[in-house]
């Protein structure tokens, strides 16, 4: 029971994660009306996920040997940049609430990009959701006595993972708007620089890159196949034996992602001309 | 919005596919089997520096997944199915596998020399 527990606690944990960040995303900007955007996504995501269970298992040909693993590729590397994207959305509104017009954001211009959110909720349910799918199908169609065990924990896992979901979206509620906006950016960046460097994992993987000989052995201090390694490499895409194109890929979007989300920006040119030019003197 | 993520993301499958098409013809087919959540051989010597192909039966009546951490492989194998999973050309060394869904008792290792 505590391994099918663990299994689908950590399938499911990232999409808790991403629904609950963009629910309570919504609930800061005042937009709690689009909360069905969220649900819509995950919705669409739950239903993908059990369809491409149905397709690997009835379906058969030579699509099926790649296939799956470029869907899975292609959906890695377009939920970081949907992720991106969502931080910088974030972030423009994050400028736009500060001072007194808190929670009065303007609910058109949320409105016409909630399909972002829906999408993030969607690839966040349809990332891991067809193995979820698939392993939970598999622990009911053996219907031994003894397996009831397995199926309780993996269904206890998915429950889990969405309660922390739901204490993620509490706890998100009770932050300073612009802790808010700072803990789930640096949160959303740590996990798109995890897809990302994954996603081109799985490139190795396939032999589309060339991998080359890991860079470290972290193993003996934290490894991938452990519980907590598992967790962490499921999440943040830590790996005890990272090669060259998976780090600098890690790196690369960190930085980048870094600087378009949390440098300061410098002011618009209205603003600058309005101000005395502090450049001048550098 | 909507046109330019949708063409980054059929930009990037295209990419993959043509990557696909432009690789090197068949590989060496190596099978295993998946029964009684174990697998058979438990240990597979392959070739080092040569991309194989691993012809992975599952005998089961459950799904399982074909995992290694340091292949960078996850593939799902439906229960009766046969799935094939293409294996990069590998550095001499051990590279253990399990079945994700039974890492209890479906383990294995591939020893690349």
């Amino acid at each position: 029971m505590g391994a099918t527990f663990v299994v689908t606690l950590r399938e499911a944990f990232e999409a808790a994660l991403l629904l609950g960040i963009v629910y309570s995303y919504l609930e800061r900007v005042g937009a709690r009306a689009q909360y069905h955007w969220v649900t819509l996504g995950g919705v669409l995501g739950l239903l993908a996920s059990v369809l491409a269970g149905l397709a690997v298992t009835f379906l058969s040909g030579p699509l099926l040997d790649l296939g799956p693993d470029l869907v899975a590729a292609a959906v890695m590397f377009f939920a970081v940049a949907l992720l991106t994207w969502h931080g910088w959305w974030m972030r423009q509104h994050a400028r736009a609430v500060k001072g007194d017009v808190q929670r009065r954001i303007d609910e058109a211009r949320a409105t016409q990009r909630l399909w972002i959110v829906a999408l993030v909720a969607f690839t966040g349910v349809f990332r891991e959701g067809a193995e979820t799918v698939l392993f939970l199908w598999g622990l009911m169609s053996q219907t031994t006595i003894s397996s009831w065990g397995g199926v309780t924990g993996g269904v206890l896992g998915v429950v889990v993972a969405a309660v922390l979901g739901w204490a993620i979206f509490r706890g998100g509620r009770q932050l300073s708007l612009p802790r808010f906006f700072a803990a789930t950016s640096v949160l959303l960046v740590v996990v798109a620089a995890g897809l990302f460097s994954t996603g081109i994992g799985k490139l190795i993987g396939l032999g589309f890159i060339p991998a080359g000989d890991p860079l470290w052995d972290s193993s003996g201090l934290l490894d991938d196949h452990s519980v907590v390694g598992g967790f962490l490499s499921g999440l943040t895409g830590y790996r005890a034996r990272p090669t060259a194109p998976e780090v600098i890929g890690y790196v690369v979007y960190l930085v980048g992602a870094g600087l378009l989300l949390f440098t300061p920006r410098t002011a618009a040119p209205a603003t600058d001309a309005a101000r005395p030019s502090a450049g001048a003197l550098s | 919005m909507t046109r330019r993520l949708t063409a980054a993301f059929l930009v990037a499958i295209a990419a993959v596919v043509v990557a696909t098409a432009a690789r090197a013809a068949d590989p060496k087919e190596i099978p295993i089997t998946i029964e009684n959540n174990r697998f058979s051989p438990e240990e597979i010597k392959v070739k080092a520096g040569e991309p194989f192909v691993l012809v992975v039966t599952n005998k089961d009546k459950a799904p399982e997944e074909f995992e290694s951490k340091d292949l960078r492989i996850e593939k799902v194998v439906p229960a009766g199915k046969t799935m094939k999973i293409r294996v990069r050309a590998l550095k001499p060394g051990t590279y253990p596998f399990v079945g994700e869904y039974h890492e209890k008792t479906a383990k294995g290792r591939i020893i690349a020399e």
